[in-house]
């Protein structure tokens, strides 16, 4: 009778023990997405630019080619785009390669030609430099007269080095810093192949002058704030001047995530 | 051996009030066949499949099975919705991708669950959503596929909400879902991993 006891006891409590609970089946479906990042600059112009300085008014108002270099941009990542003048280092980092001289090697005449001395011009503001804190932020300035020198228009040179160029310095798109705020220091990404309009961030066109100047001393070369020259007087000491010959150098574009 | 009796009877009178459960109210059997796992990768290594998105069409197929009891019950019924996970245990934003690693600078935002466009038809068109993308908003979100009901649409209607044991062998138009996904990223979004998961959950009606 005892067992019988616990026997129905147990029963009894497995009764109300025993949850109703509806059937389940469940199944998963894992998506796993890899963005890399892609960053693409497109440049549909010819890589070769000569300047022939052999009439008087060449040396005096420069050579200016208009468009040579159209640059389209397409970043999936925020991006800042600058120029950069580059040699082999022949005479230095900082100068042109001197492939010919001519002429009967004068002490005043400097072979050592600053790749500074190279103007660019974009055809539009870089709206990406609003936190920029140098006198120039960009290139997009119009080349200055032959009478009044500028470095708003001058070539960034790094010497040979890694270094992109600081807030004080010019950027085509996009500018040093990370605020992460639009407009300041970086453009967005995107494509030039998705812009209207008459502009985009994403597309740009850039002129080069030189402009030697009589006597030949490059009075538009500025070192990377634009506001300290480089011409061969300053650097050399009076009555320097460029010797003739042939020189070669290599302006380098240089598209980033934003940094 | 009277008290015997009375305790004989009084829990056999229990035991015929308590309602006694197998793990089922109506139906015998609620399944998705197969229950395996899915995983799927999309890679973006080009502009244009940013620019474009990437769709996988039928990336999964929930393929029903819900069987009667030996003695049918019509009251069986079943509902089926699919739920959104991205990890939070990880620390994860309740409304972005859990991120496994990252490429870059971070200094843009991590992708929102919602840029996540998810499909679901079959050929009788029984879900409400059936051929339109949907996106959940944040972990944790559902979205009925077949929702809980009270009316039962029985197989073989090929009507909105058929939700009767079924088989996708016999009525596979109405038993079969296919599943697509769509995403589109945007430029915004830092490069690097993601995941996230989406639980298909099948469940008979109480």
């Amino acid at each position: 009778m005892r067992k019988f006891k616990v026997y129905a006891t147990a029963l009894f409590i497995g009764a109300f023990a025993t949850a109703n609970a509806q059937l389940i089946d469940e199944k998963d479906v894992t998506i796993t997405m890899d963005l890399q990042p892609v960053l693409q600059l497109e440049m549909t112009t010819p890589n070769q630019l000569e300047f022939v300085f052999d009439e008087i008014n060449e040396y005096y108002s420069g050579i200016t080619q208009y468009g040579a270099t159209i640059l389209k941009v397409s970043s999936t990542v925020s991006w800042d785009l600058y120029a950069v003048g580059r040699s082999t280092g022949t005479n230095g980092p900082t100068f042109w390669d001197q492939q010919i001289d001519y002429g009967n090697n004068n002490p005043n005449a400097i072979a050592n030609l600053p790749l500074s001395l190279v103007e660019l011009r974009q055809n539009q503001v870089n709206n990406g430099a609003g936190a920029a804190l140098g006198a120039f932020a960009d290139y997009s300035a119009q080349f200055s007269p032959a009478t009044t020198p500028s470095g708003q228009n001058s070539l960034y040179v790094n010497a040979g080095t890694n270094t992109p160029p600081t807030t004080n310095d010019k950027y085509i798109g996009g500018h040093a810093g990370t605020s992460g705020v639009a407009g300041q220091d970086f453009l967005p990404g995107g494509s030039y192949l998705t812009q209207t309009g008459t502009t985009s961030d994403y597309y740009y066109s850039i002129d080069y002058r030189i402009l030697p100047s009589l006597p030949a001393i490059f009075p538009m070369a500025f070192d990377a704030t634009g506001l300290v020259s480089q011409d061969l007087v300053t650097v050399n000491g009076a009555g320097a001047y460029a010797e003739p010959g042939v020189y070669t150098m290599y302006v380098q574009y240089i598209l980033l995530e934003d940094q | 051996m009277f008290l015997r009796k009375i305790y004989i009877i009084l829990f056999t009178g229990i035991l015929l009030l308590v309602k006694p459960s197998f793990g089922q109210l109506h139906c015998g059997t609620v399944d998705i066949v197969p229950n395996t796992s899915v995983n799927e990768l999309l890679t973006f290594d080009s502009f244009s499949q940013y620019q474009g998105g990437i769709v996988i069409n039928s990336v999964a197929r929930i393929r029903v099975r819900v069987t009667d009891q030996a003695v049918p019950d019509p009251l069986c019924s079943w509902h089926l919705y699919m739920i959104v996970d991205n990890n939070p245990g990880a620390g994860t934003p309740v409304n972005e991708w859990e991120e496994l690693t990252q490429y870059g600078n971070g200094l843009n935002i991590n992708p929102p669950i919602n840029s996540l466009e998810i499909r679901v038809r079959n050929g009788c068109q029984t879900s409400p959503i059936d051929g339109v993308f949907q996106t959940f908003t944040n972990h944790g979100d559902i979205i009925d596929i077949i929702a809980q009901m009270i009316l039962i649409t029985p197989a073989g209607s090929c009507a909105p909400n058929v939700n009767g044991p079924g088989d996708y062998l016999t009525n596979y138009n109405e038993y079969n879902f296919d599943i697509d996904i769509r995403v589109k990223p945007s430029f915004q979004f830092n490069p690097g991993i993601y995941q996230l998961n989406v639980k298909f959950h099948l469940e008979e009606n109480p």
